[in-house]
């Protein structure tokens, strides 16, 4: 093979793959501590992308101005609907696994909520608002400015949640939520106030990764759906509850995809991420990264 | 005996339908029937296992490409068998594996292996048939597919109701309480889980089969399309999946409001499924048919007049 092409591969495994970390994490978080299976993570992110479209149509300005606003509205929209479903939802689930399965039912409904909501507000597809669309050369590799720059804002992202999650008290908080439920409450870790922040920080993490695809990629109601599945397996990769790992296996499966898809056809880049979901179920269900 | 009477003459009614010929009234008991029986097949596992199987759609789409691929060679008959024993076959392949994950990652790879079958019939049809999707010739007129797919419901019904009385009903239900227990019990968890499993498969498989003539186009998009599982779980959890009436007023409340939405205002009624998805899990658990009603009435009116009561003690 190449070099350049290889480079060229792998600089495009690290995009997608630093996407789905974002996209990982906020689920990651959500699953780990809540346990809401929240099928409808992909629609915040579409949600995310369109809003920042929209704003960027209306104003012409950068997007990037408009992601921290909408990280924000999409975190206060994760507390309403914390507040208002999931909530009464564990409240009154008797056990994880009735939780787990009550969430995915409501996550589903969310999911036709968002998707239909979206398409009869900003109709069907829609092409992105490329942003920073010239290419930049590192001797002889090109690469788009854009997917460079979704590349550093997610690898920042990821790497904040990280810190903020090792390096501070609130950080410990929730790793202690993480490792023991019960065992965290009883040393006074307020969940009933973490457990919304945490929903929200993912329906927020979402919200980035949908801005960042608004520069690259066409805009369609149904985008998001890849997505979830994506996180999913990342997620069932790294782990459950891992962070570390939920970042490694976000760059497995951008690699898997990246060479699978290159080395047969790029129709079945579903089939190979669907494959590797199955066999790590299968395998390894406890994830990759577990002794 | 009542119900048995009841039943009957339900069913003759429904096999009459044909003789009103209106061809409106015959597709809409068609699409009912079809949900219903989906919905009573998705209710035979899972509803007393409490395992949320998503494989719905990979079993209907099989059956129907059972149909593609043998309506040229093979009679009716044989077809919608060999449809839902495809299913059957699969679903006991994948089981032997699949049964073993619990709560949300059986959902998610029940889900997931629909996903595959789907795109791996895409890839296949592609590569070896050179087309997406396939073209139906010489089909059944329209009264044999709803006299069909009329039998495989009713069947459906008969399995729930004999299967949930028999011994390995029994078991399913214990399995759905406690799997240990049941274990401990002297229940084999695996042989169960798998015979219920099966047999849930094997009507949608023929459903898919005989449904398939319906469109007389089909490609993968079209049948293994996941919302025909989500449909088909939204009408058990709304009507009850631990009663047989739930999923059949279910499915009757859900063909009627589709079938008069979904066509004028589609996205409005994509929402309102959502949202009734959603308020059904929050406030109707057991669903329509499952849920107390004796008890929420006497919440909402007669709240006022315990509340009364116990102020009264309190001046006492």
């Amino acid at each position: 093979m190449n070099f350049y092409l290889f480079i060229d591969l792998v600089v495009a495994s690290l995009v997608t793959g630093g996407i789905y970390a974002v996209v990982a994490l906020g689920l990651n978080l959500q699953y780990g501590l809540m346990r809401i299976m929240n099928i409808a993570h992909g629609e915040f992110l579409m949600l995310g992308a369109y809003l920042t479209y929209t704003l960027v149509k209306v104003t012409g300005m950068s997007p990037l101005w408009f992601i921290p606003p909408m990280m924000v509205a999409l975190f206060l929209l994760g507390l309403l609907l914390h507040r208002l479903i999931f909530r009464r939802l564990a409240a009154t689930s008797p056990n994880a696994e009735v939780m787990e399965a009550r969430s995915l039912i409501v996550g589903f409904g969310l999911m036709f909520i968002a998707q239909n909501a979206a398409q009869l507000i900003w109709g069907g597809g829609m092409s992105g608002q490329p942003y920073l669309d010239e290419a930049v050369k590192f001797g002889e590799v090109t690469v788009a400015a854009n997917r460079l720059l979704v590349l550093a804002v997610a690898a920042a992202a990821s790497l904040a949640l990280v810190l903020l999650l090792k390096k501070t008290l609130l950080g410990k908080a929730v790793r202690g939520m993480l490792q023991a439920p019960l065992g965290a409450m009883l040393v006074g870790i307020d969940t009933r106030k973490l457990h919304p922040a945490c929903f929200g920080l993912g329906l927020a993490l979402a919200g980035l990764a949908g801005g960042l695809l608004s520069m690259v990629y066409e805009l369609t109601p149904s985008m998001g759906e890849p997505y979830t599945i994506s996180a999913l397996i990342v997620i069932t990769l790294g782990g459950l509850g891992n962070i570390p790992g939920a970042i490694a296996g976000a760059v497995l499966l951008g690699l898997v995809e990246t060479f699978g898809t290159y080395y047969t056809s790029p129709s079945l880049k579903i089939l190979i991420s669907y494959s590797v979901l199955v066999l790590v179920l299968l395998l390894r269900p406890k994830g990759l990264f577990t002794k | 005996m009542k119900q048995g009477a009841l039943f009957l003459i339900a069913a003759a009614l429904l096999a009459a339908l044909p003789a009103l010929d209106s061809p409106f009234v015959l597709s809409m008991a068609l699409t009912c029937l079809m949900y219903a029986g989906l919905a009573v097949s998705w209710s035979m596992f899972s509803g007393p296992t409490g395992y949320l199987s998503l494989a719905s759609s990979a079993f209907f789409g099989l059956g129907a490409y059972c149909t593609a691929w043998g309506l040229s060679y093979l009679p009716w008959p044989v077809v919608v068998m060999a449809g839902g024993l495809a299913a059957t076959l699969f679903a006991f392949l994948i089981g032997l594996v699949v049964l073993r994950l619990r709560g949300a990652y059986f959902a998610v790879i029940t889900y997931g292996l629909g996903e595959l079958v789907k795109h791996t019939i895409t890839h296949v049809e592609k590569t070896y048939a050179g087309t997406v999707g396939r073209v139906m010739t010489d089909t059944p007129s329209s009264n044999v597919v709803y006299w069909t797919v009329l039998i495989i419901a009713l069947l459906a019904v008969v399995t729930y109701v004999r299967f949930g009385r028999s011994r390995y009903g029994h078991a399913l239900r214990g399995i759905g309480m406690d799997e240990e227990r049941a274990a401990t019990l002297g229940v084999n968890p695996m042989r169960v889980k798998l015979l219920g499993f099966c047999l849930s498969a094997w009507f949608a498989g023929a459903l898919g089969a005989a449904m398939a003539v319906r469109w007389t186009y089909i490609d993968p998009h079209t049948v293994f399309n996941p919302f025909i599982v989500f449909q088909t779980v939204l009408i058990s959890m709304v009507g009850g999946p631990l009663t047989i009436g739930g999923p059949l007023v279910g499915a009757l409340v859900f063909s009627l409001l589709s079938e008069f939405l979904r066509l004028s205002l589609p996205y409005l009624y994509m929402i309102l499924l959502g949202v009734l998805l959603i308020v059904s899990v929050l406030y109707l658990p057991n669903g329509i048919a499952g849920h107390d009603w004796r008890g929420t009435w006497q919440k909402i009116f007669k709240r006022s007049k315990a509340a009364d009561a116990v102020t009264e003690q309190r001046h006492e």
